[in-house]
């Protein structure tokens, strides 16, 4: 099984959110300073996921990353933790293209790379929350698209068997290949990069492709960037006063309760 | 003359409540542009919801199909094409909710159209829409131009009061759309995996704990206190990452959103990801050792002390309070 899977460097979610802003140009959201960047969670379960379809029913998996050079140390953690290869979509003009934009050129690139079985590819990125470039990306393909998926039951005939969250219930969907899944969180726990992932890591060559690889016609840029505000709660609680810890907390039982909220 | 679509949502035979805050927001686009309001209902019943969703529209189109039953996105999105179409809209606008998510994006991909999703604001300018939506988990909020047509947004549910204005309207039903095999087949529908004990998303109260409760062997702490108040089991993905706690258990951005009447977080300092999980519920509580914590920002009350100790007096006064 020949599988892509999407790959977004993300601002650590673990961090607070203070320093985001605008880049100098004014037309994307710069990374905030000083937190480091990670894989999109989300994307980390479509590469295990990837990589145990791989395990299961051989092929090979190749890790796709639009944006500039910081995107490296992610495609390298992808090879580290197993991908076969990885590629740098990296030309300055795609960096300000909106999720239109983008799926367009992840799936120039796709095609470039020969038409897959499966794209995997996270549910949505933990720093915009967009959720739309998989979309795009499976229209632009004209692949089945399915999200968020929370497991992958079988692979017979052609097909998947997959669960999908549909808010309080769960459709069992037969989709046939090629298509393009959403991962969502549930599936599994990516794994650890092993020594001899990382080695191979070290040595991979990562390509970077330009505009002048792919044959991208006009970028779509319908939704750009004006501003970006922190929500800087100026607001504080209500601290309990009390001078042991025990005291605070019969404190705080009788404020919530003479509120009636407990 | 153009127009503003906007698509009520059905649940059951009942329209979904957010859809009429969408109205609102469609009343105010068509205000400023000076064109026409359009109702849009899809779904196997959707004439039932007529009367409801007949608030400041000048037209509405139905629908109406046994098809539209189980949810599909591709069918979903078809349909909602056809409708768009017929419309002659170039404005359309949905409440944000687990089925919108899905098929407004497949729409967007089909017409090439500019989407915006989960708007908490939006307002004409020109031939453009500026548009808000929260990034970062909620943290932050990000500020939009959209253009193009049709220019296409989704509305964060409780950003818009209801549309109330009650005004019957001309009804028309759309010509149904033949959906080409799309390679994905739904085999069945269940009930989702409810787990053990409390589910996260329906309690009243959530005790949650962080990596300030400093080991497994700490854990008995929050669980015994959920226990007492009859309150669910959350906490914080650092927690879940060091293995102390079950992934279920996991509140926040890859994990359950939660809109509990209290939330007490525990040892929680406040990542965006975290946060990001409990911006529906109604009053926060934290128990933290750092002051300086910023969680104290999003929290309504709070105590600073050893959880070891405020928590367990905290519970036992609630429960003698509550004459248990």
């Amino acid at each position: 099984m020949q599988i892509v899977v999407t790959i977004k460097q993300v601002p650590d979610p673990n961090f607070p959110p203070a320093n985001v802003k605008l880049d100098p140009s004014g037309r994307r959201i710069g990374s905030p300073m000083g937190v480091p960047a990670v894989m999109n969670g989300y994307d980390a379960n479509a590469l295990e996921e990837a990589l145990r379809l791989k395990e299961q029913h051989g092929g090979r998996v190749s890790a796709l990353s639009l944006g500039d050079e910081a995107c490296r140390p992610v495609l390298k953690r992808a090879v580290a933790m197993g991908a076969d290869q990885a590629l740098l979509l990296g030309d300055e003009n795609w960096l300000n293209a909106d999720s239109g934009g983008i799926g367009a050129v992840i799936a120039a690139a796709v095609r470039k790379l020969g038409m897959p079985d499966l794209v995997l590819c996270g549910r949505q990125a933990s720093d915009t929350d967009g959720g739309q470039v998989l979309f795009r990306l499976a229209h632009a393909l004209g692949f089945a698209v399915i999200t968020p998926v929370s497991k992958i039951e079988s692979f017979e005939g052609g097909a998947l068997v997959v669960q999908r969250q549909n808010g309080d219930t769960v459709q069992r969907l037969r989709v046939r290949l090629p298509a393009l899944l959403g991962i969502s969180s549930e599936i599994n726990e990516p794994r650890t990069p092993s020594m001899r992932g990382l080695s191979n890591a070290t040595r991979m060559r990562i390509p970077r492709w330009t505009a002048v690889d792919l044959d991208v016609p006009g970028l779509s840029a319908r939704v750009a960037p004006r501003g970006v505000r922190v929500i800087e709660s100026s607001s504080m609680a209500e601290l309990v006063e009390g001078d042991s810890g025990m005291q605070r907390g019969i404190a705080l039982a009788e404020r919530l309760h003479a509120q009636g909220l407990i | 003359m153009p127009g503003v679509i906007v698509f009520g949502e059905l649940a059951g035979d009942d329209l979904h409540e957010a859809s009429l805050e969408a109205l609102t927001a469609g009343t105010l686009l068509s205000a400023q542009l000076g064109e026409p309001l359009i109702g849009a209902l899809l779904g196997e019943n959707a004439r039932t919801a007529v009367a409801g969703f007949q608030r400041g529209t000048q037209r509405m189109l139905l629908y109406e199909s046994g098809e539209l039953r189980q949810y599909d996105g591709e069918r979903f999105a078809a349909c909602a094409h056809r409708l768009v179409m017929d419309s002659g809209a170039r404005v359309v606008l949905a409440a944000h909710t687990i089925q919108t998510r899905d098929w407004m994006p497949r729409l967007a991909a089909r017409m090439d159209a500019g989407l915006v999703m989960d708007c908490t604001a939006l307002a004409a300018q020109g031939d453009a829409l500026l548009v808000t939506r929260p990034i970062f988990g909620g943290s932050v909020l990000g500020d939009f131009t959209l253009c193009g047509t049709p220019m296409m947004a989704t509305l964060s549910p409780g950003a818009f009061a209801p549309a109330e204005t009650i005004a019957h309207c001309a009804v028309d039903a759309v010509a149904p759309v033949a959906v080409p095999d799309h390679g994905v087949t739904l085999i069945e529908e269940i009930a989702g995996d409810t787990g053990d004990g409390l589910r996260l998303q329906d309690a009243k109260i959530v005790i949650s704990g962080g990596r300030g409760v400093g080991g497994p062997e700490n854990w008995h702490y929050i669980e015994k206190a959920a226990q007492d108040l009859g309150a669910a089991v959350g906490c914080s993905r650092p927690v879940v990452d060091a293995g102390w706690v079950a992934s279920r258990h996991q509140v926040g951005m890859s994990g359950t959103t939660v809109a509990p009447e209290v939330y007490v977080a525990v040892g929680i300092s406040g990542a965006v990801h975290h946060l990001a999980g409990i911006a529906a519920a109604r009053t926060v509580v934290a128990i933290n050792t750092d002051a300086e914590a910023g969680i104290f920002r999003r929290a309504n009350y709070g105590a600073i002390g050893d959880f070891r100790e405020v928590l367990p007096a905290f519970v036992a006064r609630v429960r003698e309070l509550r004459g248990d």
